[in-house]
Order: structure tokens, then sequence, then C-alpha cells
């Protein structure tokens, strides 16, 4: 983006003040949106985000300043700004040389999104809608949404880090909402992947549209969710959402290394059961949390964070490693170059286990399972959720008798854990739609078998 | 640079293309710092700049944005616009809003001292928020992500049907989480506080107002699962009115898609209801002298006394209606979004009694301080449930404290059952502005343990 040696003299910039670490983030996005509401295209946006900031590291602690002006000029005054919070270090670090990174991740674009038109990007939204509209004369309102992102970015730093990555995300949504007199609800549904228009050859978002239809004309009818405590199934691949928030977030070494996680200290204790294996894992192909390098320059890795019910391993970015006196494990993300790194989740997963899923169902006398779930919340320090079920069943006698909406679900993610006591062998990822808040947005996958939970708060009316 | 000019300029440039045109600038400087024990763990300040053109031609919109104002990608960038308007629908109802006049007052939004605030200040007041989590009580272990917030900038519209305009704007807030634990247990609470004046701004009380909720949540249990009434905490209270003010959006309404529609007229809720949209409150974190594409703002009153007056209006919705004017609440999340229809300062109105005598009302119920999840809550369909955290009610007085419980109760019976409103309107600036006195809600189902 910028000639080697203008890297090294922005470098140099950051270095002045005797910081012991410099790092360019250099970052330029593309993005096109589309939005079909009641029939018509009505908003098409597309714009090009483009800036850059240098961060200094001094002891345990950053200083960071950033630009959407990309010349050397503009990059050695937001060094300065960074620098100049580092002046009482004393360190005398000049820049190491610089050599290009390779990675073993392959970013996989091989159909670039200009080799559509817009119309015809335009005409998927179009063929979702119908199909949506034709499914029932009870669907009384559809959006679809496309999204496409190219975001480039290029990573250097004092130490001679030099990365380069090229991600491509490409997403569909939709929603639904179906009315029958008083009574409306509504269904959400996506679709999405880091890839280009090969996206097309493996996936279909007009067939995820009547499935939602489906989703919210049940709910219409559904009875209202019991409230109480009760065992509860969850379906296997975007149910994994709930790994993702109740544990995931604790193993963020953010909140591990200042003890504020349910999870500090506890490597190498019991934190599930036996069968229970969980990863971490950025290097898959096409999937939402995939990087070659992180937003620091690290490569990203396929990370075990559990292994037979034993935390092995937290998830670490390059400022909270430098604390701890190790290395990153390549989970540093920014939304965007006006943003801070920070360790965030890839694509986390808890891996199949040795249950049959229909046995899992048949096992529960009265319960709840839960078909579909909605985004939810977790507070890191003590790992407490709260997840929406947009689409559940009671199960009685081992058999899903019941739709029931409205149905929330409460728990403490560590405890839920280690309650788990069936793991189906039946694991899937999501389809990509999963959308991470932690003060920044971070595109991410989930995913796991089904699993079974013997005691979990819901929260119906009742 | 002269930004009002500026806009003007990119909307003479659009017209020659033949279509109706409007630019929106923001510009801003932000400084963000966060301190841990005493040291400033992580400091970011820099200038950031947005540009976005929104055209229409034949009631086809398009939208297109840039952070480089050079004659180049400002070419670029409307001519993004206009093609994708070729591609868009046409709407009989899509046009730009003419000018209305601006009233002259001070909106009080807009405070030198914040922009003057030196870099050293800022630290100290980081620190000072968490100084004062971590005194508050011996329990208070630690707290986490605090951090110092500073934002001052302009935002400037202009377009091609005369409106132009402009304003400066600041903004100051704290934010710190506050970690509790004893032998037993250990609990979590954050504290917050935002605003546009320096004067106003407290960071002693963030730290206090954390450490005090992380504190009293410790021993927290679920209680039995039951029906009973709930008060909520002015900021609990939020939750019921994040996705009120979406059922009320006339976009929501046009569309089929809110629990309110085909209601305006009716009584939904109880008498004691009343909920009113400022974007002119002085002061408030929402306020401003036009919305964002330009519309003057108002005050609106959609709930008087339990009965559904309107909706909330921008000028799309306002012209698809017919007879409605826009409320002046087209909102947008930075030059690189269109204009959304969102509520401005949304608030219920006080009532006389004092938070205490709301309590003291309650034999045995719960008392909300916080929630989680409002997202979830569902504007469509109304149905609201959600996770809560708080004390126990014991003959009109808080007991013990509470934890892992859900309450749930469809938002149309919710509304009707608000049965005391509190006089300590209170507004949390951490979902656009929402503010609420402290509530009673009766019959609410609280999901626990059994």
């Amino acid at each position: 983006m910028l000639p080697t040696e203008s890297i090294r003299r922005v470098l140099d910039a950051g270095l002045t003040k005797g910081a012991d670490l410099a790092e360019i983030y250099l970052e330029n996005k593309e993005s096109l949106s589309l939005t079909l509401d009641e029939g018509r295209l009505e908003k098409a946006t597309q714009g090009n985000d483009i800036g850059g900031g240098v961060r200094v590291f001094y002891g345990n602690n950053a200083a960071y300043a950033y630009t959407d002006d990309l010349t050397e000029e503009s990059l050695i005054e937001a060094a300065g700004v960074a620098a100049a919070a580092a002046e009482n270090a004393n360190n005398a670090q000049v820049c190491a040389d610089l050599t290009k990174r390779e990675s073993p991740v392959v970013s996989r674009i091989e159909r670039p999104f200009e080799e559509m038109s817009t119309q015809e990007k335009a005409g998927i939204l179009r063929e979702m809608d119908e199909v949506t509209r034709q499914h029932s004369p009870h669907i009384v309102s559809v959006q679809c949404g496309y999204t496409e992102t190219r975001r480039r970015v290029w990573v250097y730093n004092s130490e001679g880090v030099w990365a380069e990555d090229d991600r491509a995300f490409i997403e569909f949504q939709g929603q639904v909402a179906a009315q029958k007199g008083d009574v409306r609800q509504s269904s959400a549904t996506g679709v999405g992947g880091q890839e280009g228009l090969e996206f097309f050859d493996d996936r279909d978002p007009v067939a995820m549209m009547p499935e939602a239809a489906d989703t919210a004309l049940l709910m219409l009818d559904a009875r209202p969710a019991p409230a109480g405590e009760m065992p509860v199934v969850i379906t296997n691949g975007w149910g994994g959402v709930l790994f993702h928030e109740a544990c995931g977030h604790c193993m963020e070494a953010d909140f591990i290394t200042k003890g504020a996680s349910a999870y500090t200290g506890l490597v190498g204790e019991k934190v599930g059961p036996d069968f229970l294996t969980a990863y971490d894992d950025g290097t898959i192909p096409g999937r939402r949390g995939t990087m070659r390098f992180d937003d620091e320059g690290a490569p990203t890795n396929r990370t075990m964070l559990i292994e037979n019910g034993i935390l092995k391993e937290y998830m670490w970015d390059l400022t909270e490693a430098r604390r701890a006196g190790r290395a990153s494990t390549g989970n540093g993300r920014r939304q965007t170059f006006r943003d801070m790194p920070m360790p965030r989740m890839t694509n986390t997963f808890i891996d199949a286990g040795p249950h049959d899923p229909e046995e899992i169902i048949g096992s529960v006398k009265k319960g709840l399972y839960a078909k579909r779930l909605g985004g939810g919340q977790v507070e890191i320090g003590r790992g407490d959720y709260v997840f929406t079920v947009t689409e559940g069943w009671l199960i009685e006698d081992g058999k899903l008798t019941a739709p029931v909406r409205g149905a929330t679900l409460v728990g403490n993610g560590p405890e839920t854990l280690r309650l788990m006591d069936m793991i189906g062998t039946d694991m899937a990822l999501d389809p990509g739609r999963g959308m991470c808040g932690k003060g920044q947005w971070a595109r991410v996958s989930v995913g796991q078998p089904t699993v079974r939970v013997p005691k979990l708060t819901v929260g119906g009316t009742e | 640079m002269d930004y009002l000019e500026f806009a003007k300029d990119v909307v003479a440039r659009a017209v020659e293309r033949g279509v109706e045109a409007e630019a929106y600038i923001s510009v801003g400087q932000n400084t963000s710092v966060n301190v841990d024990r005493g040291e400033v763990e992580k400091l970011s300040q820099a200038g950031s700049k947005g540009l976005g053109v929104r055209v229409i031609r034949d009631g086809k919109m398009g939208y297109a944005y840039t952070s480089d104002f050079g004659a180049g990608s400002v070419g670029k960038t409307i001519e993004a616009a206009v093609n994708l308007a070729d591609v868009a629908d046409g709407d009989e109802f899509r046009s730009l809003p003419a000018p209305q006049p601006l009233l002259e007052e001070d909106l009080d939004i807009y405070d030198e001292a914040v922009v003057a605030l030196p870099i050293g200040r800022k630290v100290e007041m980081a620190r000072r928020i968490e100084k004062a989590a971590l005194r508050y009580d011996e329990r208070v272990v630690l707290t986490n992500r605090c951090t110092l917030i500073s934002q001052h900038g302009t935002v400037a519209i202009a377009n091609s049907k005369g409106v132009a305009g402009s304003y400066d704007k600041s903004f100051i807030g704290g934010f710190v989480m506050a970690m509790a634990a004893d032998e037993n247990d250990r609990s979590v609470a954050f504290g917050f506080d935002f605003g546009s004046r320096l004067a106003d701004f407290k960071p002693t009380a963030i730290g206090k107002d954390a450490a005090r909720k992380a504190v009293g949540m410790l021993g927290g249990k679920p209680v039995p699962t039951q029906r009973a009434s709930v008060v909520y905490s002015p900021m609990a209270a939020t939750s019921v009115l994040g996705a009120l003010s979406r059922a009320l959006g006339a976009d929501a309404m046009q569309r089929n898609r809110s629990f309110l529609e085909g209601k305006i007229g009716e009584t939904v809720a109880a008498d004691l209801v009343t909920v009113l949209d400022n974007g002119r409150l002085p002061g408030g974190i929402a306020t401003r002298p036009f919305d964002d594409e330009g519309v003057p703002t108002g005050a609106t009153r959609l709930i008087d006394e339990g009965v559904l007056q309107t909706a909330l209006h921008d000028h799309y919705t306002a012209t698809r209606d017919g007879t409605a004017s826009s409320t002046g609440n087209a909102n947008r999340r930075g030059h690189a979004s269109m204009p959304t229809l969102d509520a401005s300062n949304f608030y219920f109105q006080p009532g006389q009694e004092t938070p205490e005598e709301v309590i003291g009302g309650v034999e045995k119920g719960l008392y909300v301080e916080s929630v989680m999840n409002t997202a979830s809550i569902n504007p469509i369909s109304g149905d609201y449930s959600i996770s809560a955290k708080g004390y126990w009610i014991e003959n009109g007085e808080l007991s013990h404290p509470v934890n892992e419980v859900t309450i749930a109760l469809p938002m149309q019976e919710l509304l009707h059952n608000v049965k005391a409103v509190g006089n300590d309107l209170t507004f949390v600036p951490m979902m656009g502005a929402l503010g609420s006195p402290t509530i009673r809600v009766d019959g609410v189902m609280i999901g626990g343990s059994g």
C-alpha cells in the first residue's frame, strides 16, 4: 500500500519517545448493500472506507492514533501523537527488517463480486421476496438484504512483522412477519461466508426464506412458553451461539489477565463433561471468522479451548500476550482502523460427542427443545447469560409435542457447561449469520452438535 | 473548511446529473482513555470525517459515502449514488424535504469546556471513576474497561430543495465495570454517565454507582417461578421503552411490523402512561436543531394518558401517510448510513410518587435494577422476555438480592398493567436516549427456580 521505506519511517517515528513496539494497521474497505422491502429495492448503498493507525506499546500499555488520510506525512503525525503517550519509557528500539509473512490459510475469493451486476444481485433479493410471499397468505411483511464487503488489511510492526490479508464477505439476510387477526410473529434468517461469488456454488439464499416463513407461521399458533427450571435440548449449528456467549467470552484473554473472568486460573481444571471438546478455529476456509492473519499480523490458529472436559487454552491478542509473556493465538481483531484490537473469537464450536441426537430428545420426559435461537448476551465477569428461543418446542415423553413462543433461556455459562450431560454426534457450523458485539462488531461463526442441559431456567409466560 | 459550503457544493455537482440530491457531512475529534489500576492502559485519539450523498430520481434512491473529501473522490461518490438510484425501484412517496424555518434557541449541546479539555484532565477523570469504584467497599476487587470518552464535531446537511444547516455538538462520557467478591460469590455491575456538558459530568458518581450495584448483588439467587408485581428502576424500564419506540415508528406501522399498528386513537396503556419524544430537550443526548435529513426537531406526545396519539415520522413516512408531518426523527449512524426513522429523547412522563413510595406500595414483588438482552424484545409481536437482577420486595422494602431470573409479559399487557409511575425521570443514554422514572407493573411472569 505504501512503500516499505515509508512504513519504516512511520514505525521509527512511533519509537522515537522510547516505546518498545510500534505497529501500523492500514485498511481499505469497500462495501455494497441492498435492501428490498415491500417488494421494492428500496435502499442501495455503496462506499469506501480507507484509513490507518499507529499503535505504540510501552510496557503493558498502548496508545493509538489514526487517520483517514493514508500518506506518509499523516501516518508520521499519527505516530507522533501515539508516541507522545510513551514519553516516560526509555527504550531505544529501532525498526527491524520487514519480512512479508506467509500463511497456509487460503483467502477464498475465486470469483470477485464485480463479476455479477448489481441488478443480478437485486434479482436474487426479488426471488427471495417472491418465494416468501407465495409461501402463505399470512405473510404480511418481507425484508431481504444483501451485503458484500471487501476488506484489505496491511499490518507492520517494528519487530519485522509484515502481513497482508484480503477478506471478502458476502451475506444475505431475511426477515419475515406473519399475521392472523391481531397476532403477529416474526422470524429472521441469514446465510453468509468469507468468500467471493463462489458462495453460490453450495449456498442458496432463496431456500432459507420459506424455512424462516414457516417459523413465523408456526409461532402464530404456538402457545406461550412455560416458565421455570426444566431440561433443555439445544439444536446443532447455530445453537453453538450459547457456547460462544456463555463460555467463549469468558475465555478471551482480556478478562482473564485482569482476573475478571469466571475462567481465570482454571487452565488444566475440569470445566465440562469428559466428552466435551471445543475449539476456536480461525483457519476454516470460507467461514465468517476466518482470516489468514488477525488484525495484528499474527497467523490464525486452530486453538483447542477444552479437551475432554479440561480447560486447555484461552484466546489471546498481542496486548494480553505481551502482558502474560507469551505468544498471541491470532485472536486480535478490530472492527475498523478507528478501533484498537482486542481478543475476539473467530469460528468457535463444540466438537462432536457420543450421543445420538434422536436419543437426546428421546431422553427428556418434560422439557424444552430450542430449535431456533435468536441473539443473546453474557456478563463476562460471572458468566451469567440470557438467550432468546425464536422457535421452541415442548418435549413430552421424549417427543416434540407443541411449538411454544416467547421463550428465553437464562443461566450461568460455566455452570451450564458443567451440567451439560449429552452431546450429539451431529456437529455442524452455523449457516453464516453471526455478528458478535463486544464494544466493536466482529463477524464470527459458531457451531455445536445437539446438546442437553438437564436443568436450565426458561423464561416464558405460562 | 466551511463544511456547509462544501455540502452545498456537493449538492450542486450532483444536481447536474438530473437528480434531487442531499449531502450529509460529519466531522469529529474523538479521544478515548482507558485506565487500569491508575495506569493509562489504552489511549486513542484522532479526527475523522465523512460525506454521504443521497440522490433521488423518479422516486428511486441511491446512496454512497466516502471519507476522502478530494474532488476526484467526491465525483466518484456522486457517480456511485446515481448508478445505484438507477438500479433501485421507484416509490412515489420518496423525495427530499423542503426547508422549514429553524428556531433560534440554545439547545445546550455544545460545550467549549469539553472541546478545550486537555488530555491530562481526561486521564485524571478516568482515574477518578476507577478510584471511586475501588474505594466504595473492600469487596470491590477490581474494575475493568474503565473508560473516558470525549467527542466534539460538526454536522452539516444541504439538499437541492434548499435545506442548509449545520451545528456543533460535544459529548463527554464515562463507563466502568466493577466486580465485587466475597467468600461465596462474585458479581459484576456497570456504571456510566454521558452528556454534552462538562459541568454536569460526575466521574465519581459513575464509579460509586457501579460499585454499589456490584456489592449489593453479592449472594443473589433466583426466586421461585411466580407471577408478581415488578418495580423497574429507570435503567431497567428502558427495556420497555426501546421496543416501544420501534413499535411507535411510522415505518413499522405502515409496513405491518408493529404490535401497535392500527391502534391510533385507542387506549393502549394504563392512564398513568404518557410517552413523549423530544428532540429539543435542552442538553439531551439526542438533542439537535434538525434531524439527519434537515427537518427541524420537535416534541411529540405519542401516548397521552394511555391513548395512542400518533407515530414517529420522518419525511418519507409523513409523505406516505398523506396527513402527517415529519416529527424530525430521521437518524443516521454516521455518514455511511442512510437516514432511518428513530426516536430522539424518548421517555415516560414522570408522576408524583417518589421511588420509595412506588416500592413501598408493593407487598411482595421484584425490584429490577438491571436487565439483559433487551434487543430480543420484539416490536412486531410484542413478545417481551428478558433476564433481570435486583432485589426481592417484602412488605414494601427491598430485602435479599435476586439473580438469574427472567421477567416476561407481552408488551400489550405490560403497558396496561402499569400501576405506578415515580417522579424520578432519569435518562439512560446507553441505547439512544431513553428516559424513565421508577415504574411498577403488575402481573409479570417471573421465571426462576422450580
